[in-house]
C-alpha cells in the first residue's frame, strides 16, 4: 500500500505546479511564448520604429538611443545598425541613423499595424486600455499584410488610433494631426484633447488612471514649470508639466459643448429627470452603439425608474422602455437639465 | 487602366481621405442624433396617444416590492423551489404511465412480435432492446418534467418576472464577468441544460454568452436530480441514524445543487478573467412592463420550441447509443463481451479516483441522457459482478422498483460510501450530454468552445474525486 498521505500532499503540489504553468501572463507558458518573440525580426522592426520615431520628432538618432529604446547592449545596437544597412533599410551613420525611403515604408507599415490595432482592440473588444499598447505591440510583427487589410476593412478604415495618432495608410501616406502640447495653453482657454501618447507605458498608464482619454473637454486653470492644472468635465487635475507634455490638444471656442456643468446619468436619483447631453467619448464600439440604439442620443429625456437590490444596474425609462444600466455605463452618459421629484409635481 | 484613370482614381480616393478628415470621427453620432431628431418630428404628428399611460399603481408598488433588498432574494427562491416542487412531483404520474406503457406494455409486444416473424436473435437485441429501450427510456423520463418546468418557465418569463431576476442578480454576476440574464440561463439549465444553452439567445453580449452557455452545465438538469436523490438515500442516508436519513441525504442533494451554482459563479469569473479576457462585451437589460400572460401561445411555444425541440434531439442520439449499449453488452471477444474487457481496463484508474469502471464505460455509453445513467450502471453492475437472478439479460437496461433493491446490486457490485460520493460529484461534474453538446456547437458554431465546454467539468470532476477519494481513504482507511 502506498502512503496515502504523501500522494494527497503529491497531488496537491502536482495541481499547483500546472496552475503555475498556465497562469496567465506570469505563468511559465506564458514566460517562454513571450521569450520566442524576441527573434531578429522584432529587433529591426522596433528599431525602424524607433528611428522614424525620433525622426518625426526632429531628434537624432544614434546608436546609444537605440540600444537604450531596445534595452540590448551597445555591441548588440552596432550589429543590428550594420544589419539595418545591409538591408538598405537606413542611410549610414552610427552618430545620426536616417531612414532609407524603403526603411521609411516598412516602418510606416508596423506603425499602421500597431494603430490598426489598437483601434481594434478599443472598438471591438474589451481589452483594458492599458493594455492595448502591450497586445499591438506583439502583433505588429505578426499580422500579415492580408491580414491587416481585412482588419483594416472590417473597421471600415479608420483613419485615428484610439489615442489620436493618425494610421498610415496602405500605400504608406500619413496624415499630420494638428494639435499643441497642453502646457501651452494659457489658463481660461478650453480645449479637447487630441493626442495621448502611450510611450512610455508607465506615463500613459498614469494618465489613463487619471481618467484622461481622447475627446475629453477641458479649462485651463493655471499652467506653469511646477503644475499644470485644469478642469476635466467636473474634476480638477493637476498634472506634472512632464506628464502634460504627453497630451496635445485642440483649442476650441464654443463654450457650451464645455461639459462641466453637466451631471452623471449614475448621479442621479429614483423619480429624478435629465435630457442627454452626450455620451462620453470612453465609450465606444459596440458600447456605444448599443446605448444610442436605445435611443441615448443628446436630447432625449432620461428619467430614473427603479434600483435593483444591489443598488447596481439602475432601470433608467428612456423613450418609452424601461431599460436597466450598469453603473459603469450610466456614469459615461451626460445629462443636463435635471429635475428633482418634488420641483416635478 | 490608362494613365488618366490612375490618375483619375487617385485624385477621388485623395478628395475622399480630405473629407474624412473634415467631417471627423463623430459624424455617426451626429447622424444617428439626426435620425432621432427627425423620427420624433414624424412621431408628434402622425402617432396619436390614446390617454397617457403611466409607470405607477399596481406596478410600481410590485416592482418595489420584487426590488426590495428584504423581500427581493426569497422571493426569488420560493417561486424557482415552487417551479420545482411542481416540476418533480407533477412529473412522477406521467413518467410512470409513460414508463409502464413504453416499457413494460409496448416492449414485450414487439419481442413477441419480433420472434413471431422469426427475426434473427442479434438484430431482435440491437433494434428493440437496443434502440427502441433507449428511445423509450428517454421519452418517458425526460418527456414529463419538461412538458411541466418549461410552460411555467415561460409563463413567469411572460408575466415579465424573470427580467426583474436578472435585474436584481446583475450585481452578484457583474462581479463573475457574467451577465445578470445568466442567473435566469442557469435556471432553465436545472429543467434542461440544452434548454439552458437556447436560452443565452437572450444575452446580446458575445463574451457573457459564451461564459453562460460553457457554465450551464453546472446547472444540476433534470436528468441528473434522480440519480442524486436515489444514490443519496441509498449511501448517505444509510451512514448516518436512520432517524436522519431522510434530512441528510435531503441536503446532500441540495448541497450539490448549490455547489454547482457556486462552481458556475467561479468558473465564469476564472473563463472572464482568462480565455475570454478579450472577447467583446456589452451589457444591456430591458425590463418589459407587467402584462397577463398568453397561457395558450406559452403553452404552444414551450412546447414545440423547447419540449419537443429538445426531446427530438435526445432522440437523435438515444437511438445509435441504443445500439452501442446492447453491443457492447453482447459482442464478445474470447469469451469477454466489449463491456467487461472495458470495465476491467479502466477500473485500476477509476477505482484510484474513487469512482468505478462500470460508472466510468456508463457514462460514456449514456451520453445521449443523463436520464439512463442509473439503468445502464444497474445492467453493466448485473453483467460484470455475475448477479444472478436479477436484470433483464446483457445489454438490457432496467431499473428497480426499490431503493433497497438498487443497493443490494451495488452493493454487490462493490460500491461504497466513498463511490457513492464521488457519483454524485461525477454526475455533477461530467461532460454535457450530447444533445446539450449538440446544442453548443449549434449555437456557438465553433468546435473549440464545443470542447472547451466537455472537457472543462471532466476534468474537474477527475480532479475533484481524486481529491475526495484520498482524504476519504485517510479518515476513513
Amino acid at each position: 500500500m502506498y502512503n496515502q498521505i504523501l500522494v494527497l500532499f503529491l497531488s496537491f503540489l502536482i495541481l499547483a505546479f500546472v496552475v503555475w504553468i498556465f497562469w496567465p501572463e506570469k505563468g511559465l507558458y506564458a514566460f517562454i511564448k513571450r521569450g520566442k518573440r524576441n527573434s531578429k525580426k522584432i529587433l529591426v522592426e522596433d528599431a525602424l520604429k524607433h528611428i522614424y520615431d525620433c525622426e518625426s520628432k526632429n531628434l537624432t538618432c544614434s546608436l546609444n538611443s537605440i540600444a537604450g529604446n531596445l534595452s540590448i547592449s551597445a555591441d548588440a545596437a552596432a550589429n543590428l545598425i550594420a544589419k539595418l544597412h545591409k538591408m538598405d533599410l537606413i542611410e549610414h551613420g552610427t552618430d545620426n541613423v536616417v531612414l532609407s525611403s524603403f526603411g521609411r515604408s516598412y516602418a510606416l507599415r508596423v506603425i499602421r499595424v500597431h494603430r490598426l490595432f489598437e483601434r481594434y482592440l478599443a472598438d471591438e473588444t474589451s481589452v483594458h486600455e492599458k493594455d492595448w499598447h502591450i497586445i499591438a505591440e506583439d502583433k505588429e510583427h505578426l499580422l500579415t499584410d492580408l491580414q491587416v487589410n481585412e482588419l483594416a476593412a472590417q473597421l471600415s478604415n479608420p483613419m485615428i488610433d484610439p489615442h489620436g495618432d493618425p494610421i498610415p495608410s496602405a500605400s504608406g501616406e500619413i496624415m499630420e494631426v494638428p494639435g499643441i502640447p497642453l502646457n501651452s495653453l494659457t489658463p481660461g482657454e478650453f480645449a479637447i484633447i487630441t493626442h495621448i501618447e502611450d510611450e512610455p507605458g508607465e506615463i500613459y498608464k498614469q494618465l489613463v488612471a487619471e481618467n484622461l482619454y481622447r475627446g475629453k473637454q477641458i479649462r485651463m486653470l493655471e499652467s506653469n514649470k511646477e503644475r499644470i492644472k485644469f478642469i476635466a468635465n467636473d474634476e480638477e487635475c493637476i498634472l506634472a508639466p512632464v506628464f502634460a507634455s504627453n497630451i496635445t490638444v485642440k483649442k476650441i471656442e464654443k463654450h457650451e459643448e464645455i461639459r462641466e456643468e453637466f451631471k452623471r446619468l449614475s448621479s442621479l436619483k429614483i423619480g429624478e429627470k435629465g435630457i442627454v447631453a452626450g455620451i462620453s467619448r470612453k465609450c465606444r464600439g459596440q458600447q456605444r452603439r448599443r446605448l444610442m440604439d436605445f435611443g441615448v442620443v443628446p436630447g432625449t429625456e432620461v428619467r430614473v425608474e427603479m434600483e435593483s437590490f444591489g443598488r447596481d444596474p439602475v432601470a433608467y425609462l428612456i423613450r418609452g422602455a424601461t431599460v436597466a444600466l450598469r453603473k459603469s455605463q450610466s456614469e459615461l452618459i451626460y445629462v443636463k437639465e435635471y429635475v428633482k421629484e418634488e420641483e416635478l409635481n | 487602366m490608362s494613365g488618366i484613370e490612375i490618375n483619375k482614381k487617385e485624385s477621388l480616393l485623395a478628395a475622399a481621405n480630405n473629407m474624412r478628415w473634415e467631417i471627423g470621427e463623430n459624424f455617426h453620432d451626429t447622424l444617428m442624433e439626426s435620425i432621432y431628431a427627425d423620427a420624433a418630428v414624424i412621431a408628434k404628428k402622425s402617432v396619436l396617444k390614446k390617454g397617457k399611460k403611466e409607470y405607477t399603481g399596481w406596478e410600481q408598488k410590485l416592482d418595489k416590492i420584487v426590488t426590495s433588498r428584504i423581500f427581493g432574494l426569497p422571493l426569488m427562491f420560493v417561486m424557482l423551489a415552487v417551479v420545482f416542487w411542481l416540476t418533480i412531483e407533477g412529473a412522477n404520474v406521467p413518467s410512470a404511465m409513460l414508463a409502464s406503457l413504453l416499457l413494460d406494455d409496448v416492449h414485450p409486444l414487439l419481442k413477441e412480435f419480433s420472434a413471431y416473424i422469426g427475426l434473427a436473435w442479434w438484430l431482435d437485441g440491437v433494434l428493440i432492446d437496443g434502440a427502441y429501450l433507449a428511445m423509450a427510456w428517454v421519452v418517458s423520463v425526460m418527456l414529463p418534467p419538461m412538458a411541466i418546468f418549461f410552460p411555467m418557465f415561460t409563463l413567469l418569463e411572460d408575466f415579465g418576472y424573470l427580467p426583474r431576476v436578472a435585474f436584481n442578480m446583475d450585481n452578484l454576476f457583474k462581479r463573475a464577468g457574467a451577465h445578470g440574464k445568466q442567473a435566469l440561463t442557469m435556471s432553465m439549465g436545472f429543467g434542461c441544460n440544452a434548454a439552458g444553452v437556447i436560452a443565452t439567445r437572450i444575452i446580446d453580449s458575445p463574451r457573457e454568452r459564451l461564459i453562460a452557455i460553457i457554465t450551464n452545465n453546472f446547472a444540476l438538469c433534470n436528468g441528473r436530480w434522480p440519480t442524486q436523490i436515489l444514490i443519496a438515500s441509498i449511501f448517505i442516508g444509510a451512514a448516518v441514524p436512520a432517524h436522519i436519513a431522510g434530512v441528510v441525504s435531503a441536503g446532500a442533494v441540495v448541497g450539490i445543487a448549490v455547489f454547482g451554482i457556486f462552481l458556475s459563479l467561479v468558473v465564469s469569473w476564472g473563463l472572464s478573467k482568462t480565455v475570454l479576457k478579450g472577447e467583446a462585451s456589452t451589457f444591456s437589460l430591458e425590463l418589459p412592463p407587467y402584462r397577463p400572460p398568453r397561457i395558450l401561445q406559452t403553452l404552444y411555444t414551450s412546447l414545440i420550441d423547447r419540449t419537443i425541440f429538445v426531446l427530438w434531439r435526445a432522440l437523435v442520439f438515444a437511438v445509435p447509443a441504443g445500439i452501442v449499449i446492447w453491443l457492447v453488452g453482447n459482442v464478445s471477444f474470447e469469451g469477454l463481451s466489449i463491456a467487461e474487457i472495458f470495465v476491467n481496463w479502466s477500473d485500476p484508474f477509476a477505482i484510484f479516483i474513487g469512482l468505478n469502471g462500470v460508472i466510468m464505460l456508463a457514462y460514456i455509453i449514456a451520453i445521449p441522457a443523463n436520464e439512463i445513467v442509473i439503468p445502464t450502471i444497474l445492467m453493466l453492475t448485473v453483467m460484470t459482478a455475475g448477479i444472478e437472478g436479477a436484470g433483464a439479460g446483457a445489454g438490457v437496461m432496467f431499473e428497480l422498483e426499490s431503493a433497497s433493491a438498487t443497493q443490494d446490486i451495488l452493493t454487490a457490485g462493490g460500491w461504497t460510501l466513498l463511490t457513492g460520493i464521488n457519483l454524485m460529484i461525477f454526475s455533477l461534474l461530467h461532460n454535457p450530454c450530447s444533445t446539450t453538446l449538440f446544442t453548443i456547437y449549434k449555437e456557438t458554431k465553433s468546435m473549440k468552445w464545443t470542447i472547451v465546454s466537455a472537457l472543462l467539468p471532466i476534468v474537474m470532476g477527475f480532479v475533484l474525486c481524486f481529491f475526495i477519494a484520498q482524504v476519504y481513504r485517510i479518515i476513513i482507511g
